[in-house]
């Protein structure tokens, strides 16, 4: 009985240091992941929160100023007009981004020939969107002489210089968002191949026509999908900052129309000599995201269908 | 068990978490890049390595190198390492440099940034090293001085101007116009012509409202001047918006492109604006400009005063510092980079190499040295910068703290004039407001 009592015990002692020889493992295998995120991400952060509270121009030491440069951001017109060019283009873009994508999904979704091949080059462009090489292509194919006003004079439109006007401009970089569909369409396409292809034979057997299976089928078994991506393009659109600083030539022109909010902040730190300020703004970008995805998430219990 | 395992790595992790984010602020709180003259730091003897950086077009990157190897060839001592970037890219490096400790030991300057970063400790004072300033132009030494310490040696001399494409102007059946004595009203007018003579896509001028230099020129036509010397704005609001009228009424008659082009052409640089593709008539430019402005057009680009020198009160065109050299204040080696910095201003080889690409040479004797290796573009600048020499009046303040947000301004501004969302008036006072907070804090 002992000698069975002290073999378990042996068996528990010898799982047990092996648990912790992997526990070893575990740890040295995350390490650069842990290096990256104290270094790259969280010490910065630290930083700059503290930042937030100085006022730093980047040349001498940064001096305690408590809540100044919070109490600043309500008194910047400027700071009014990028939340207002920001939420413009995230809440254009990310819808039309989503259902763009969608649509392409259903039509890849049919099973065609030579999918893999389609779902490559339409994944392309969200490689692609964010380079500085797509954004200077952008300036060029929405010049006043440009590829777009090329076309619209065959059908006798006279065009604009679509990024150089203050009421085109900020619509030449929703569109190139929408045009990053890639992501959330492969994604959505992963979440058609989950529906039950039952539901949609009882649904015919029923007499329901294709319409009838979309809306009553596809879209509520699809909402948990259309939820992650929702929240995934909402907190990357607010983020966006490449497309807008090439296209407008790093300063958010014409007239401000394409001042993104990163943008701005990016002016504000490095350009104006004023970091603790652009630090503040970091933060408060922060507490908009961090708002945006909770009420997402609070709403999505009335609209989101979890099949359980 | 594992509870108390979990709990164990959760704790460390905190701690470390804890640990590192103290050691960055820290480090951020250290990163104080020594407020005061090179006493600071204990010079260091060479052989050394110096930073050297600026910013510019290939053709100066591949100057600059060939005159820091001339350098080294005659002090084997001192090793020059090059640093070097475009214009917008210049300004946000050097920031985050000094930020990070690391300043170049000697670097290049710009009148707009010269007051931010010698009033905050950037910049040595320059009297303290041994470096000739005998040569240099008294009138334009003046520049580079705040508060009467020399922080900053100007490279050259520019002059804001009028560049005009004669083979434009000939297409349109125009003369060009005798620029001692024309007016506003000749330049608006003589524009319109040229549009309306050279036909279709073929433009008078190109919009000016993009840079400060032709408002400053119009104030001290005036009798005022775009900075005072005490660093407050000292243009009237009425002069402002007149100069924005300029742009709408050629607009209006045709003498300009519509404004989207206008935007593009702004952002094309010399090379890619109307006089360099050979669709103007007219545009601003600076003096050292017109050798990219001639060889990109293919045509003897010429270089005008602007209109109404005799109009007002007075002249109001003026030598700018086109560039400056300063030294670090913490540089270990500020014996080197003295040297350096003298070697740019006064020698010979430097000279030859860099000839007008940083200004008509700030020292008067270098202008000899290289008068007979300019072409005919440069020969031209040097000519059209010693004529001004009796008519300027004076030398322009230095602008104040905070005017590196100027070119920003002026484009906003000028953006709403040229859609015409707003009325020149009322672009000169959205002017005055921004440029006064701007300059406030």
């Amino acid at each position: 009985m002992s000698s069975v009592i002290q073999e378990v015990a042996s068996t528990r002692r010898a799982a047990s240091e092996r648990r912790k020889g992997d526990g070893r493992m575990a740890a040295l295998f995350l390490a650069p992941w842990f290096a990256g995120l104290f270094l790259i991400t969280a010490g910065p952060m630290a930083a700059s929160l503290y930042l937030s509270f100085t006022d730093y121009d980047l040349l001498t030491a940064p001096a305690w100023v408590g809540f100044d440069n919070y109490v600043r951001m309500f008194e910047d017109p400027r700071l009014l007009t990028s939340l207002q060019v920001t939420f413009t283009y995230v809440f254009v873009s990310v819808p039309l981004q989503l259902a763009a994508a969608l649509a392409l999904a259903l039509v890849l979704d049919k099973g065609m020939r030579g999918l893999a091949l389609y779902r490559s080059v339409y994944y392309l462009p969200s490689l692609l969107g964010g380079s500085v090489a797509i954004a200077i292509l952008w300036r060029q194919i929405f010049g006043a002489d440009g590829l777009v006003n090329q076309v619209l004079a065959l059908v006798g439109i006279e065009g604009t210089g679509w990024v150089s006007h203050p009421d085109h401009a900020l619509n030449t970089l929703i569109i190139l968002n929408v045009w990053t569909f890639g992501a959330p369409m492969v994604i959505f396409l992963a979440g058609l191949r989950q529906i039950p292809r039952m539901y949609y034979e009882a649904a015919s057997i029923d007499g329901a026509g294709p319409i009838r299976q979309f809306w009553s089928i596809t879209v509520p078994m699809l909402t948990p999908i259309v939820f992650f991506n929702l929240v995934l393009q909402l907190i990357n659109a607010f983020q966006n900052f490449t497309q807008a600083f090439v296209v407008s030539g790093g300063n958010g022109g014409p007239a401000d129309s394409t001042l993104l909010y990163t943008l701005y902040l990016y002016r504000k730190g490095f350009a104006d000599l004023d970091m603790g300020y652009a630090s503040a703004m970091a933060w408060f970008l922060l507490l908009i995201i961090g708002g945006m995805t909770l009420v997402n998430f609070l709403a999505s219990k009335y609209w989101v269908h979890y099949d359980d | 068990m594992r509870t108390s395992i979990t709990q164990r790595g959760r704790r460390g992790a905190a701690v470390a978490a804890g640990a590192a984010a103290t050691a960055l602020i820290l480090s951020a709180c250290g990163g104080d890049s020594g407020v005061g003259g090179t006493g600071d730091v204990e010079a260091q003897e060479c052989p050394c390595e110096i930073r050297f950086s600026w910013w510019g077009s290939d053709e100066r990157h591949a100057a600059t190198q060939e005159i820091i190897d001339a350098f080294e060839a005659e002090n084997p001592d001192i090793t020059v390492v090059p640093d070097f970037t475009d214009w917008d890219g210049y300004w946000n490096k050097l920031s985050t440099t000094v930020a990070a400790g690391d300043t170049p030991d000697v670097m290049t300057q710009e009148e707009r940034y010269v007051s931010d970063y010698a009033t905050r400790g950037v910049l040595a004072d320059l009297g303290e090293l041994d470096i000739d300033t005998t040569k240099i132009d008294q009138s334009i030494l003046a520049g580079g001085q705040i508060d009467g310490t020399q922080y900053a040696l100007p490279t050259g001399i520019n002059a804001y101007a009028i560049v005009a494409n004669p083979a434009v102007f000939e297409e349109a059946g125009v003369e060009i116009p005798d620029d001692t004595s024309w007016t506003w009203e000749e330049y608006v007018d003589v524009a319109n012509k040229v549009s309306e003579g050279a036909g279709e896509g073929v433009w008078g001028t190109q919009d000016y409202g993009f840079n400060e230099a032709g408002l400053n020129i119009l104030a001290r036509q005036k009798g005022e001047s775009l900075w005072t010397p005490e660093g407050e704005l000292g243009v009237s609001e009425e002069t402002v918006a007149e100069f924005f009228q300029t742009s709408l009424d050629l607009m209006s008659g045709g003498g300009q492109p519509d404004a989207t082009r206008t935007i593009e052409y702004q952002h094309a640089g010399p090379e890619g604006s109307l006089v360099g593709t050979n669709v103007g008539g007219m545009a601003s430019f600076w003096s050292n400009q017109l050798g990219a402005l001639s060889e990109a057009s293919g045509e003897d680009i010429q270089l005008l005063r602007y209109p109404g020198e005799t109009e007002f009160e007075r002249t109001g065109m003026y030598y700018k510092p086109a560039m400056f050299y300063s030294v670090s204040a913490t540089t270990e080696y500020p014996d080197a980079a003295a040297k350096f910095v003298d070697f740019l201003l006064n020698s010979e080889e430097a000279a030859r190499i860099n000839l007008t690409d940083r200004g008509l040479p700030a020292n008067t004797d270098m202008r000899e040295v290289i008068a007979d290796d300019l072409t005919d573009a440069d020969k031209q600048v040097a000519d059209f910068m010693a004529d001004l020499g009796d008519e300027i009046v004076d030398a322009s303040p230095v602008p104040p703290n905070g005017s590196a947000e100027m070119q920003d301004i002026m484009e906003r501004v000028n953006t709403e004039v040229i859609f015409e969302r707003i009325t020149p008036e009322e672009a000169a006072t959205m002017f005055m407001e921004e440029v006064n907070a701007a300059i406030a804090g």
